[in-house]
């Protein structure tokens, strides 16, 4: 092992195998409040990188602040690295500064693509799985990873949609990216999920082919049904509880795969922070469940 | 099979509003067709960049309500879609946007309100720094005093308005009784917009006053601004307003510098 890497990851604290929340400003104070009563509850945070890239301000102070009780994981949302052509250079640099600020224990992004001619769409559109597609994603991951020296998690989509010219099963491509930048994977089983309702393949013939050994984190979170003309489409939105069948996937994933960090997501209609730690509860069981060893030795 | 650059070209421009016929030999069209799929799309970058800036302008919608605060955005997200990821930075030209807007014209004062909540926006995001206190000019000399020159906090920032904007902000902070209104004849307002520390504040500011903060901030001598705060309101009282601007920490240093 290279001593060096160990002593320049010194200060990062490591996401532990529980769940963790999605990081909310309603809940900052709460959560620094009841810091010693929710952590059996929430092992780490998650934060949009995008929403700490300010010069300073209260924001960043809550980040700090809550840094020093819970580990931390930098989820992108805005990097576009399905986007042709070179990534944002100055979007890169304040990815790098907010990350040796925060020291945190993961760093991940999107297998999707949000800006095109410059403008940034604020969606997470999926790629045409292309061998070109493979070598603009690949190369900017591996750019990536580059300028932040350290690995990236890069979770696959939902989707709405397909290309009449893709040629590469998505797995296969999210594979075939963490083989040739050394990424690792962050599965989001609600958004295989949703993508195997509205695109009708097998979400565990799915799950089966990312081995275990290179998912370092999973996403949790509640989708919305939407009708058109009486057809059902599942948009990924964030704004619920995690269905029934995305426990159900989970539970699967974990005993297949063991535990793993996992993350709670709520992005919209944010409800109260006891409402995440219940989701949060749910999670940690079935994480409990298939524990190798017992986590908790008996008191007395 | 379209380039991958063609292909988010015209993805992007669906998103933005425009037609999807180029892209129907592209996307897979079961169950749904490609223009419906594509609106999914369009969807989720209208209504999440309309909640991006209704969260910065919230008092903009209180103005006009969320139905025409959409309408609007949605024009406003097509026209100027955010160049940045970060959203906090979006949205600086929506001010200006408001103000060519004919279908706005009923309400003149809502871009400077618009311009008010933006740099509320700027102010709470914007570089912490050290504030300048009276006691670190306790060893200035009363005979240079005129040579002063300050330098301003980073989050400070100034807006004035033929309206009286900072009126019809605190209203629509906390309008707690129905009849209580604002009266849109009594003139204009300036205001100083300043986070020293965690909390935005709001100074309502004279023309004198304005006069005055917006030549310090410009970095003219502390005389020469107090000459032409009193140009701009015959009797105003340069000093006291000084000490307000110090007190509410509008300033991070002082230099003494005698060149012109």
């Amino acid at each position: 092992m290279d001593p060096m890497a160990h002593t320049a990851h010194r200060l990062h604290s490591p996401i532990p195998s529980r769940t963790g929340i999605g990081l909310k400003a309603q809940h900052y104070q709460e959560i620094l409040e009841r810091a010693p009563d929710i952590a059996d509850t929430v092992g780490w945070l998650e934060v949009h990188s995008e929403n700490y890239m300010c010069e300073g301000g209260p924001t960043q102070n809550w980040l700090m602040a809550l840094r020093d009780l819970f580990p931390v994981s930098l989820h992108g949302v805005g990097m576009s690295l399905g986007s042709v052509g070179p990534l944002d250079q100055s979007h890169v640099a304040r990815l790098v500064e907010l990350e040796q600020r925060v020291a945190p224990g993961h760093v991940s992004e999107h297998l999707s693509w949000s800006i095109a001619n410059g403008d940034y769409l604020n969606d997470l559109i999926a790629l045409p799985y292309t061998e070109e597609s493979l070598n603009v994603f690949s190369s900017h991951v591996a750019d990536m990873q580059d300028a932040l020296k350290r690995q990236v998690l890069i979770e696959n989509p939902s989707s709405y949609l397909r290309y009449e010219h893709s040629v590469i099963p998505e797995p296969e491509f999210l594979l075939e990216v963490a083989k040739r930048s050394g990424c690792g994977i962050l599965l989001d089983v609600n958004n295989v999920y949703v993508s195997a309702m509205n695109h009708g393949f097998d979400p565990i013939s799915y799950l089966d082919q990312i081995p275990a050994g290179l998912v370092g984190e999973i996403h949790l979170a509640g989708h919305s049904q939407t009708s058109i003309d009486g057809r059902i489409i599942r948009i990924d939105d964030h704004g619920s509880p995690v269905s029934d069948e995305v426990w159900d996937l989970y539970d699967y994933t974990i005993s297949r795969i063991g535990p793993v960090p996992t993350l709670i997501e709520w992005d919209s209609n944010i409800p109260a922070l006891d409402v995440l730690l219940g989701e949060a509860d749910k999670a940690n069981r079935i994480l409990d469940t298939y524990q190798p060893e017992v986590r908790h030795a008996a008191v007395g | 099979m379209l380039p991958l650059a063609e292909l988010q070209s015209a993805m992007r421009d669906v998103s933005l509003g425009g037609d999807a016929t180029r892209l129907a030999g592209t996307i897979v069209s079961d169950g749904f067709s490609h223009a419906e799929r594509l609106n999914i799309h369009r969807n989720n970058t209208t209504i999440l960049l309309t909640d991006a800036l209704a969260a910065t302008f919230a008092v903009v919608v209180k103005l006009v309500g969320e139905d025409f605060f959409d309408v609007v955005t949605r024009l406003y997200v097509r026209a100027h879609p955010p160049q940045t990821p970060c959203l906090f930075e979006y949205g600086e030209d929506f001010p200006d946007f408001l103000a060519s807007l004919p279908a706005a014209a009923g309400l003149p004062y809502l871009a400077d309100v618009a311009r008010l909540a933006w740099c509320w926006n700027e102010a709470f995001h914007a570089a912490d720094d050290e504030v300048l206190t009276s006691v670190d000019l306790a060893g200035v000399s009363p005979d240079d005093y005129g040579d002063l020159r300050f330098s301003p906090h980073p989050s400070l920032r100034l807006v004035s308005s033929a309206y009286p904007i900072k009126e019809i902000w605190d209203f629509n902070q906390c309008s707690t009784d129905p009849d209580a209104s604002v009266d849109l004849d009594e003139g204009g307002q300036a205001v100083l917009i300043l986070r020293p520390k965690s909390t935005v504040t709001m100074i309502e500011l004279s023309m004198g006053g304005f006069a005055l903060t917006n030549h310090l901030i410009a970095g003219h001598r502390l005389e020469d601004a107090f000459a032409i705060a009193q140009r701009a309101e015959p009797g105003f009282d340069p000093a006291t307003t000084l000490a307000v601007l110090i007190s509410a920490g509008a300033f991070r240093a002082y230099a003494l510098k005698t060149s012109p």
